[in-house]
């Protein structure tokens, strides 16, 4: 059910200009409400491709290069000029400090040389958010499962604004799992996809890897146990018979992150009664986690939302779908405006997200 | 030529830029007359903090778009230098030094009429001093890297103003000063001046997870 309020700002045509440089892709988008004018994203992957991973001072020194070019092909692409732009978008965190900085730096510029409201939206709510844009977009209540390389989270999404985190990672993010298990295995990066492709000719039951946190009552995630348990059987193997079973011991690997993503879903979909279940997040592209979310929907008769792919990455247009139901800063009460981090968050900030309880949870990393 | 008001964003030094540097610049751009009457953005490139430069250009370049200003990057070093240039008293070799962090410098040497003669560079301090004992002359340092190694440097003779004297800190007039007469940069275009390369090899070094080869 929408309150008044939130019909009111959902319907409210406002021409966003949104920018998000949390971890290694620089975006910016333009939203015309919940419709997506434009959406440029600009990956560094190949930039991070010799590490295995994202290392933070090239990230942030990408940033800076990129933001100026790919906020005007965001608005080219548009079709519009800042002149039409009525408030600026940023992810304020949480993500890495010096990548973020970039981009709140641009926002908070651009939109006080104009005198706009600023937009500091939480990188989460974002991915939550995605939801909400058109051409389908879904409204709450439903169960929101995001699994990318920077984050693994179960969240209750009962209204625009905010969620109730279920649960979480408590280590490694699923999709850093992929990435750290594709080098070990000598694949590519980023892992994600280059590990499903592996995977596709191998036997998910060749090897024995432990379903992590099975036993575990509550709904948080950890990934840490099974990029062990391959290091050990890659050690087991010798390089020989590693390289040569590479495509089963992706394809277990692959299997178990399956098994542990659709466990927790499940536990929350029994816990209680929902109508509609959304997965999002980069690796809500992996083929068999969609067939298995898929099928587990099936079961319980709950419908299944698959964020689109160009949306399940990270995105401006997510951030700016955020946007249109957090608080903006009126002109000047933003200059000061700070990022912050992961696990740490303005005190005050009028960042909406996380509005369930604390105290149980970790912060994310 | 008409009056040409310049807004100057120096970039050397802690991030601290993240929460202030905004709010300065609104407010000296307010005392200009407001935006309307400011003609060019100059902005230092560093070499200072990784972070604290990318603030301060990323501010500029933001507020090169947003206002259809033309922006002009400025080496650090050559504002620091530059302002070392004009102390009484500074009429031969100038040496700009500012804290690299790490326990290193960036340096830069400039001669009597602001010319450089070494081009910016990182040293250890020992390094610098070294090289500084090699010269004919006497240069005048200054920068918060003279300051921090002050022992390291004065070993060799070379004059260092007390800690406390404004010299020592990098002046945005100084920046302006210099971009006014530079030549355009492209809106964003700004090349920061990192003088070190990314962290990436410490970074591998760090990572606990093992490869399989
Ligand atoms: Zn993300």
């Amino acid at each position: 059910m929408m309150s008044a309020n939130e019909r009111e700002q959902s319907t409210r045509a406002e021409l966003l200009l949104a920018i998000e440089t949390s971890c290694d892709d620089t975006c910016a988008a333009v939203l015309d409400g919940a419709r997506i004018l434009s959406n440029v994203i600009s990956s560094q992957a190949a930039a991070h491709e010799g590490f295995g991973g994202v290392v933070p001072e090239v990230a942030a020194r990408h940033h800076l290069e990129l933001a100026t070019p790919v906020i005007d092909a965001a608005l080219g692409e548009a079709g519009v000029t800042l002149d039409d732009i009525e408030a600026v978008a940023v992810t304020a965190g949480p993500g890495l400090i010096g990548a973020l900085l970039v981009g709140v730096s641009t926002a908070k510029a651009i939109a006080a040389a104009r005198r706009l409201p600023l937009i500091p939206v939480d990188h989460l709510q974002g991915h939550v958010a995605a939801n909400f844009l058109e051409p389908e977009p879904l409204a709450p209540p439903f169960l929101c499962l995001v699994a990318s390389g920077g984050h693994t989270l179960l969240a209750a999404v009962r209204e625009h604004g905010g969620y109730e985190l279920l649960g979480q990672t408590l280590d490694d993010a699923a999709g850093e799992a992929f990435d750290k298990s594709a080098r070990l295995l000598g694949l590519g990066y980023p892992g994600g996809p280059a590990l499903e492709k592996e995977a596709e000719g191998g036997d998910p039951e060749a090897f024995e890897m432990p379903v992590a946190m099975a036993r575990d009552p509550g709904l948080d995630f950890s990934f840490s146990g099974l990029k062990t348990a391959l290091v050990y059987r890659c050690r087991e193997l010798g390089p020989e018979q590693t390289a040569a079973r590479r495509a089963d011991l992706a394809a277990s690997f692959q299997a178990a992150v399956v098994a542990q993503l659709t466990a927790k879903l499940r536990r929350a979909l029994r816990r209680n009664p929902w109508e509609a279940v959304a997965l999002g997040g980069g690796v809500a592209a992996n083929g068999p986690l969609r067939e298995a979310v898929g099928r587990l929907c099936e079961e319980h008769g709950v419908r299944l939302k698959l964020v689109p792919i160009a949306l399940c990455t990270d995105n401006a247009a997510m951030i700016g779908s955020a946007a249109r139901y957090a608080t903006p800063i009126a002109y000047p009460d933003y200059l000061g405006y700070d990022a912050f981090a992961s696990g740490e968050r303005q005190a005050d900030g009028p960042i909406s997200g996380d509005i369930g309880p604390k105290s149980a949870h970790r912060p994310l990393v | 030529m008409l009056h040409e008001s310049l807004l100057g964003l120096s970039s050397e030094g802690r991030p601290r830029h993240a929460t202030g540097l905004l709010a300065e610049v609104e407010a000296a751009a307010a005392a200009a007359g407001g935006w309307q009457d400011v003609d060019l953005i100059a902005v230092g490139l560093g070499p200072g903090s990784f972070t604290g430069v990318r603030v301060g250009i990323a501010t500029a370049q933001g507020l090169s778009a947003s206002l259809g200003l033309p922006a002009r990057g400025v080496c650090t070093l050559d504002a620091l230098g530059r302002g070392i240039g004009a102390e009484p008293g500074a009429e031969g070799q100038r040496l700009a030094v500012l804290d690299g962090f790490r326990g290193e410098v960036f340096a830069a040497l400039y001669g009597e009429d602001g010319e450089r003669i070494w081009e910016p560079a990182v040293y250890k301090p020992e390094q610098l001093s070294e090289r500084v004992a090699d010269l004919d002359t006497t240069p005048l340092v200054a920068g918060s890297g003279a300051v921090r190694f002050r022992h390291e440097l004065t070993e060799h003779g070379v004059r260092i103003p007390d800690d406390a004297d404004p010299v020592h800190r990098v002046a945005a007039r100084h920046v302006c000063a210099i971009a006014a007469t530079a030549a355009a940069g492209e809106v964003g275009q700004l090349a920061p001046i990192y003088l070190r390369p990314p962290d990436a090899e410490r970074w591998r070094e760090r990572d606990p997870f093992p490869t399989a080869e």
